[in-house]
């Protein structure tokens, strides 16, 4: 019944160091899956650095979830391979198990087991023992902010501290890459907030590199500097996300113009003011693409720094009510909406 | 409070004697199987575990209470000790024989029901682990059985007709018994992720274990009323050669869990290979000792022979699974593999394979082939007894149903495969039994159906079913017998005619290998070596 020395020497080495070679914790290189025809993941690559927190985004069946299997060794690819630390998901399956931690979008809870105990079984699946065990227990029923829990049975955990559990299970063996499939879906806020504080944490000050999917773009833009788009199991764009947005605006045309917003102040004659600005605008040089909502417009304007800051006086001059006028950033669903046409497989 | 210790805050200041018997546990588990040390503690919180104990003590206290008021005086000059002992067997076998082996059975599934398994199998635990750790949770569940059925029998030990060699026997046996039996259930749970099948195999493993329950049942009393011959030499050689035989197949069981568990990519058959071959061994062994041992006597021709065919049998269905394979040999196999082309070579037919594996069944087959023939070429080293002629027919006729059988599936397999990707081994093996049963059917259909008259007698039209035609050659050979033989060895001649190229091409792949840096760059789905077909390397 006691285990041999074979089986007990699994226990987890001291990383690679990486972040020293300059080298990717996280590698996708020609990647293919196939079902029959389908193809599900059709020659993806990219890499992601240590410390980095890259998102993956794209439409349900886009070949998120497939990708991320693949990587954590729950499926083999048809053609192409991922590397984990160096370490080829085909040819070390094992090893890359050691510096992976994977977290699917729903995983099952065990009965009669409370969160302390859930928490050591994975510890010492991953081969740690003794001291250790119990320190990485410690230190991830602190970092998820479970020690209150430790003696709560799992299956009665809410979501959201399952969640916290099953990014604490991905934890304890310290992995340096984590792949989390969806792990803000069916939170409350407050629960996604926490969640998303903590990811940033273990890329800020554990130098994981953690690859993200969401649909919740606006999290993830928040929190990702870089991200990946698929669709129909192709990636569309990839790279930071001011890359993407370059690439985008590439794609759009937009060489040169930036967004702009301007807001007037609210008043009894709202709809007059948006009208007022939106005719004011549209006979502006440079100006092109005038959008307006109830109170404020967005355009496109090429004509450069000064002429921005002439735009402005010149705005105020005319005794326009503007109380707001800045640059607006494309977000990560702007970059994601004008990137994808919406293909399904 | 959990059983887990907990350092920092959680731990006590001042250790009392539990806390100290708790950390001393904790210790001693870091040395243990982690699926062990899980299911147990799972196992012993789990409602099934304490009704089960809690039933058994309370059947076995009223077994005691009960058989003591219905012996009444007579239980201290009667023999009752036996009949209590048979009562608390009874009792235990419930548990040991019913209970635990379906919880292993359920244990494996539920982490696939749970949807847990997945995140077990990308921990660092190997499927050695995960199958060897789930056993060993079973057997801790037995032993914690037979501690609460202890007292009783210790109790029975006070009364007269208690037979400690026999109880001791009868105990031992049950716990290997259940213990072959929790590694079959583990097997079985491991055979499909499939729901379907998951259910079919459900029926199975309870039909099996609800038999196995009667059989226990009954062969309790015949064994407590019939003397066991402990004093005799060839019972022991009896029970030493049976225990072998289990534990060659426990081994096999586990090996096949464990090959199911393992990687898509890692070698899952050379194991299971290994361990067939030495069963062989073994049975080769078995039936040579038991011709030169007891020479011309006809008792032992029917042993030599029985076992003959239990080896061809067996020899079938390890070769439908082994020469049905794909040949897709992967990258982390070869890169493991040896360096001299020489070694290469000679473990070729172990390794995985359908081609390859043709010619381990081959080899196998000759090899009963050249023990069947001992009667001939015995005499050359000495030996002076003889064996009966049809043991030399069946030693021909076996292999050749065999070769035939398989060879023609197997590559109708492989033929098919190169049409679509869509046949997989599988289909292979289901083709090669329906192929087989149809054989033996056909020659019956047009009396079925009174196209022909039946004439009593073997002719050539049989000669598909082997059944039939082994029955001709043991029970005196018609006339017919040679062109028979003759016949069987000309099929199979083509059979493995046309496995030859493709069994060629597989041992020199091995042979040709040449390690190389193969650098991921050049992967790419046109890249016939390295992209399997869809799928079809994922369910060998």
């Amino acid at each position: 019944m006691t285990d041999t020395t074979t089986e007990t020497s699994t226990a987890v080495e001291a990383p690679p160091p990486v972040e020293q070679r300059g080298e990717p914790a996280l590698e996708l290189r020609h990647l293919h899956r196939f079902f029959g025809r389908l193809k599900a993941v059709d020659n993806v690559s990219f890499k992601a650095y240590p410390g980095q927190v890259m998102g993956y985004i794209g439409p349900n069946g886009a070949g998120k979830t497939t990708s991320m299997r693949i990587l954590s060794t729950l499926d083999g690819p048809t053609a192409g391979d991922a590397f984990v630390c160096g370490y080829s998901v085909i040819d070390d399956p094992d090893k890359v198990r050691r510096y992976l931690g994977f977290m699917p979008d729903s995983f099952g809870k065990y009965p009669n087991m409370n969160v302390v105990e859930y928490l050591d079984f994975y510890a010492r699946a991953y081969g740690l023992r003794g001291a250790k065990r119990r320190e990485a227990v410690d230190h991830v029923l602190v970092f998820t902010e479970l020690r209150k829990l430790a003696d709560k049975a799992i299956n009665t955990l809410s979501k959201g501290m399952s969640q916290r559990l099953g990014l604490g299970r991905c934890l304890v063996h310290d992995p340096q890459v984590m792949v989390l499939d969806e792990p803000a879906a069916g939170l409350d806020p407050r629960a996604r907030v926490e969640l998303r504080e903590l990811i940033r944490l273990l890329a800020t000050e554990m130098r994981k590199t953690v690859l993200i999917s969401s649909h919740i773009l606006t999290e993830l833009g928040e929190i990702c500097d870089s991200a990946a788009i698929i669709e129909a199991g192709r990636i569309l764009a990839h790279g930071t996300i001011q890359e993407i947005e370059q690439q985008q605006r590439r794609v759009s045309g937009q060489t040169t113009a930036r967004t702009l917003l301007a807001r007037v102040a609210s008043t009894d004659d709202l709809d007059g003011q948006t009208d007022r600005l939106e005719k004011w605008l549209l006979e502006q040089p440079h100006v092109s693409r005038v959008q307006c909502a109830i109170g404020q417009a967005t355009f496109d304007y090429e004509g450069g720094d000064e002429g921005q800051q002439n735009l402005l006086k010149k705005i105020i001059d005319d005794g326009l009510p503007v109380i707001e006028f800045h640059g607006k950033s494309h977000s990560l669903e702007d970059a994601f909406m004008n990137i994808t046409q919406g293909i399904t497989q | 409070m959990s059983d887990v210790a907990l350092p920092a805050e959680s731990a006590p200041d001042e250790s009392s004697l539990t806390d100290r018997f708790s950390e001393w546990g904790d210790k001693a588990s870091d040395r243990m199987n982690p699926i062990l040390v899980k299911e147990t503690r799972q196992a012993l919180k789990s409602r099934q575990f304490t009704i089960t104990f809690m039933l058994l003590l309370v059947v076995a206290w009223l077994i005691s209470a009960g058989g003591a008021l219905w012996a009444g005086p007579a239980i201290e000059f009667g023999s009752a000790g036996r009949a209590f002992f048979m009562f608390y067997y009874w009792v235990l076998s419930f548990a040991i024989f019913l209970v635990v082996p379906f919880g292993a059975f359920r244990s494996m599934l539920n982490e696939r029901d749970h949807n847990t398994y997945e995140l077990l199998s990308i921990s660092t635990l190997t499927p050695g682990q995960i199958v060897r750790g789930k056993l060993s949770s079973s057997v801790v569940q037995i032993l914690i059985f037979y501690s609460a059925i202890a007292p009783f029998i210790a109790f029975t030990s006070l009364l007269q007709g208690f037979d400690l060699p026999l109880v001791a026997f009868m105990l031992l046996g049950a716990f290997l018994w259940s213990t072959t039996t929790c590694m079959i259930a583990l097997m079985l749970s491991t055979l499909s992720a499939n729901r379907q099948w998951q259910a079919f195999n459900t029926i199975g493993m309870l039909v099996l274990l609800v038999w196995q329950l009667f059989f226990v049942f009954a062969v309790g009393p015949m064994m407590m009323s019939n003397p066991i011959p402990f004093e005799d030499e060839e019972f022991w050689w009896g029970v030493g050669c049976t225990l072998t035989g289990v534990a060659t197949y426990f081994f096999l069981f586990q090996k096949i869990a464990i090959s199911r568990l393992t990687f898509d990519s890692d070698n899952r058959s050379s194991g299971i290979r290994v361990i067939c071959s030495l069963q062989f061994l073994l049975a080769w062994i078995a039936i040579l000792a038991i011709g030169i041992y007891f020479g011309a006597s006809y008792v032992e021709d029917e042993v030599v022979g029985s076992l003959l065919a239990m080896t061809a049998v067996h020899c079938f269905i390890v070769g439908l699974f082994a020469s049905t394979e794909t040949d897709f040999l992967s990258r982390r196999i070869r890169r493991n593999m040896p360096k001299s082309p020489v070694v290469r070579l000679l473990i070729a037919p172990l390794m995985p394979g359908g081609s390859r594996g043709f010619v381990y069944l081959l080899l196998h087959l000759a090899v009963i082939f050249a023990i069947s023939q001992f009667g001939q070429w015995g005499p050359t080293f000495g030996y002076t007894g003889t064996w009966e002629p049809w043991l030399t027919y069946w030693g021909i006729a076996l292999p050749c149903y065999v070769i035939a059988y398989i060879g023609f599936g197997s590559a109708v397999g492989r033929w098919g495969r190169k049409i679509t990707p869509e046949i997989r081994p599988a289909h292979a093996r289901v083709l090669v039994v329906l192929m087989g049963a149809m054989a033996m059917i056909a020659p019956y259909l047009p009396y079925a159906f009174g196209l022909v008259e039946y004439r009593y007698g073997y002719s050539l039209m049989y000669m598909s079913n082997p059944f039939t035609t082994l029955d001709m050659l043991a029970n005196g050979p018609s006339s017919s017998a040679d062109a028979v033989i003759n016949m069987l060895v000309a099929i199979a001649f083509v059979a493995v005619l046309i496995n030859v190229r493709s069994a060629w091409t597989g041992i020199m792949e091995l042979v040709k290998y040449q390690p190389k840096g193969a650098s991921p760059e050049t992967f790419s789905p046109t890249d016939d070596e390295e992209a399997p077909p869809a799928e079809t390397a994922r369910t060998t």
